[in-house]
């Protein structure tokens, strides 16, 4: 059969390419177009020369995350971090809304909801403030009650092991109310009929729950964590920012890409270094996603985003 | 196959677009090719052609106080009559002036003036080519500024052979000490003022045992000041105000730049750190805490910083009776560029703008009106000429610091004497050419090291802090971790970067 050209193609579906042409022109412009800025990555940026006029300085802009050997330790952090917090989040909003689409009594499943949801309202900034108020030495919640209870007093601030579990925690307190959401939709949408059905046929709710409700939202699970996945080298600059602050004995466990490129250039700032960062993450996270992509393509082809 | 290959290419791309959120502004305009052709249109005299009105556009950093229209509207009338123009000023407030300082100029866009200052990158950006150069510009439209300037100051303001800024003519000096509550200092019945670390942890130890409402040295995240203290105390310099880790004795006759870790006596110091540490007279959590204002707000007794941060604690709370001990041994003048005014490579008027500066810096009422703002509505004088800002939740003095002189500044309501005093006695004290006043005309340039200057930085802050302020539980280690950190960063190269630069600037003076 012979195949029909891209004109012929235009002329048959004149109605189709006009609905499409203004989505495609926005991503062209706002998505395409800006990445010719990466080319900053290998170049020593001057004001009066521009982004293009500027002198090249091959990969010089690179040096500063590498040549310390922090580079593979915040990539590290940067992976196991966003690793940590896509498995709870995810998990602990799916649970969340199993539970929520389960519980019948109507005021109590709209105010948890609520409640659940709100922290995702809250900014990072006042979320350092809690953190904070939690764990200082002097008058932290914590500490203060440990004292009052008569005990020894524990520095976290000193303690860098601690804080992968803090970080995480606040990470799903924050994000799993919303993550829920989409996955209540989900829920939702399995056809009451068939859990009729297997409840007449005698499954108890937690048979109902693994065989019906989990096998029916898998593709939305899946897309989930695919589109998480693409974002896995970039660290949540606020929130890491906000509650790890300028503690230097944490840096070793807490500090991630972004954390790193922010310290290091806060006081000499240079358009280039931070190109090349942004540069090093993105291909990193493009790799990654292709490899996790063609993972799931082979498992099951529907499941994958491309 | 093709169509795969497409997809493959097309994913790419796409996940690399998620970043490139910072396009290009190809806006190359070159800040000599500007200022060369603009010294012919000045006739012999200097006086310029002010028959066409221009609008002049200046960048400050500060927030926009919320009766500012009206200050700006008394402000142009009065330019509008001396000099037929007006002046918009923006104001990039404190929140967001590190994003958006830089993009000024990366943007293109289009204005005449800019506040800039060591702390906002000028060295950085004047080798970058965000200005224009001034060489003919200053001298031939503010040739009375001019006049004022000193050889050094002028200097400073030379990146690569090229004046790229206006300097302040408001002298600054390089005196560290404690600003310290002096109602307490008397109950504790310390007399004269605290400017030795013996007297600090006498005071500090009588805050910890009868004011356990507030920390006896104010620490808070931005990081601790004790270590440019205790450099300064002994005569110290710091290579440049962004690197204070490199420093070096200004009275030998050829320095040697060492990092902070190979200084003599810096294990006691460290040591002291500790102690200070232990005996509370700080939080053990000073670094996740962000409040900056904990002095005076009075949740802290004593703090090291400048003498102008003084004066403005003492106006803000008389009734504690703030007091100053200098703690600086060789004391200097600081870069005038500390503050200073640029004009940026896309000025369209940048002649009407030096023609303003000159105006600005010499008249008595064109200085007030743009400082203070209106008399009587938002500030007024007294007796000997102070001001007082009449409601500061409407009205703040300017923040284009860098037109501050002399003979115009006007000190605030409520400063105490002793301000004036110490000022003239460091004047006085200072000899031009002489110990850390011979090294004020040096400016690091940093381009060829930036990425170990870079990772440097964060160095110094992941291990130098909690060093400083006695987090370790041995002092020894943790030197030695810290000075482990910097070498992986690449200090080395750093300091014979610097000492390259430090003896050819010596050997230009000879």
């Amino acid at each position: 059969m012979k195949k029909e050209g891209f004109l012929y193609e235009f002329k048959k579906n004149k109605a189709l390419f006009a609905m499409a042409a203004p989505a495609f022109i926005l991503v062209l412009v706002m998505q395409y177009f800006p990445m010719s800025g990466l080319i900053l990555a290998f170049k020593e940026y001057q004001y009066n020369l521009g982004v293009f006029g500027s002198p090249f300085n091959g990969l010089q802009n690179f040096g500063y995350l590498f040549n310390s050997g922090t580079g593979w330790l915040i990539t590290r952090n940067t992976i196991l971090y966003n690793l940590l917090n896509l498995i709870t989040s995810q998990l602990l909003a799916v649970v969340i809304a199993i539970f929520i689409t389960e519980i019948r009594a109507k005021y109590f499943k709209k105010v948890t909801q609520t409640v659940i949801l709100l922290p995702y309202f809250i900014s990072w900034v006042v979320v350092g403030v809690f953190v904070f108020s939690i764990f200082n030495y002097e008058t932290g919640l914590i500490n203060t009650m440990i004292s009052s209870l008569g005990g020894e007093k524990v520095n976290y601030y000193m303690m860098p092991m601690a804080w992968p579990i803090i970080i995480c925690a606040f990470n799903a307190w924050k994000w799993t109310g919303y993550n829920s959401v989409i996955y209540i939709a989900a829920v939702t949408g399995v056809d009451g009929e068939i859990n009729e059905a297997a409840e007449i046929d005698g499954a108890t709710i937690f048979q109902r729950i693994r065989y019906i409700t989990l096998p029916s939202i898998r593709p939305t699970l899946v897309t989930m964590v695919l589109l998480q996945v693409g974002r896995i080298l970039r660290g949540d600059f606020e929130m890491f920012y906000q509650i790890v602050g300028n503690n230097g004995q944490l840096f070793n466990a807490t500090d991630v890409i972004d954390t790193y490129v922010f310290r290091s250039l806060i006081t000499n700032p240079d358009i280039g270094m931070t190109a090349a960062a942004t540069f090093y993450q993105s291909v990193l996270c493009f790799a990654i996603i292709m490899i996790v992509n063609t993972v799931v393509k082979k498992i099951d082809e529907d499941y994958a985003l491309f | 196959m093709k169509k795969k290959l497409v997809a493959v290419l097309l994913a790419a791309t796409m996940s690399l677009g998620l970043l490139a959120g910072c396009g290009g502004s190809g806006g190359a305009t070159s800040g000599d090719a500007a200022s060369s052709g603009s010294s012919s249109e000045a006739g012999a005299s200097g006086e310029i052609d002010t028959s066409k009105e221009v609008e002049l556009v200046m960048y400050v950093i500060s927030d926009r106080p919320a009766g500012q229209d009206l200050v700006d509207e008394n402000l142009n009338t009065l330019l509008k009559e001396k000099l037929n123009c007006t002046l918009k000023i923006n104001w990039i407030g404190w929140a967001e002036y590190a994003q958006k300082y830089p993009l000024l100029f990366s943007s293109g866009e289009e204005f005449d003036m800019a506040y800039c200052a060591g702390w906002l990158g000028f060295a950085n950006l004047a080798q970058r080519g965000a200005f224009m150069a001034l060489d003919d510009l200053l001298p031939t439209y503010a040739p009375d500024n001019y006049a004022m300037q000193s050889e050094s100051a002028l200097q400073q303001a030379t990146i690569n052979g090229k004046l790229y800024a206006v300097p302040t003519l408001l002298p600054t000096y390089t005196t560290y000490g404690s600003i310290y509550r002096g109602d307490i200092a008397a109950e504790a019945g310390i007399t004269g003022p605290i400017d030795t670390f013996e007297k600090v942890e006498e005071f500090a130890d009588y805050v910890v045992a009868n004011h356990p409402e507030m920390e006896a040295l104010d620490q808070y995240s931005a990081g601790p000041e004790l270590s440019l203290v205790w450099t300064r105390m002994n005569g110290l310099m710091d290579v440049d105000s962004n690197m204070r880790y490199l420093f070096y004795d200004p009275s030998e006759e050829h320095p040697t730049v060492k990092a902070i870790y190979d200084l003599d006596g810096v294990t006691e110091f460290y040591q002291m750190c500790k102690e200070w540490c232990d005996k509370g007279y700080w939080s053990k959590s000073a670094l996740a805490d962000t409040d900056s204002q904990k002095t005076q707000n009075g949740k802290a007794a004593m703090r090291f910083h400048n003498i102008d941060s003084w004066s403005g604690v003492c106006v803000l709370h008389p009734e504690w009776d703030f007091q100053y001990g200098p703690m600086t041994k060789d004391i200097a003048h600081l870069p005038y560029t500390q503050d200073c005014m640029v004009i940026s490579n896309t000025a369209k008027n940048p002649e009407r703008a030096m023609a303003f500066w000159n105006l600005l810096t010499t008249d008595q009422e064109v200085y007030d009106a743009l400082y203070y703002g209106v008399l009587g509505t938002s500030y007024e004088l007294n007796d000997e000429g102070q001001f007082t800002i009449l409601d500061t939740d409407l009205y703040a003095t300017n923040a284009m610091w860098a037109a501050r002189t002399m003979d115009l500044n006007r000190n605030q309501a409520g400063v105490p004497e002793t301000y004036d005093t110490l000022r003239q006695e460091w004047e006085g004290k200072i000899k031009e050419g002489v110990g850390a006043e011979k090294f004020t005309g040096f400016v690091m340039d940093t381009s060829s090291i930036s990425t170990e200057v870079a990772a440097c930085t964060n160095a110094r802050q992941q291990y130098g802090w909690p060093l400083e302020l006695g987090y370790t539980d041995n002092v020894e280690a943790s030197i030695e971790e810290y000075k482990t950190a910097m070498q992986a960063a690449g200090i080395d190269k750093v300091i014979a970067e610097c000492q390259k630069q430090l003896d050819a600037y010596l050997e230009s003076l000879n």
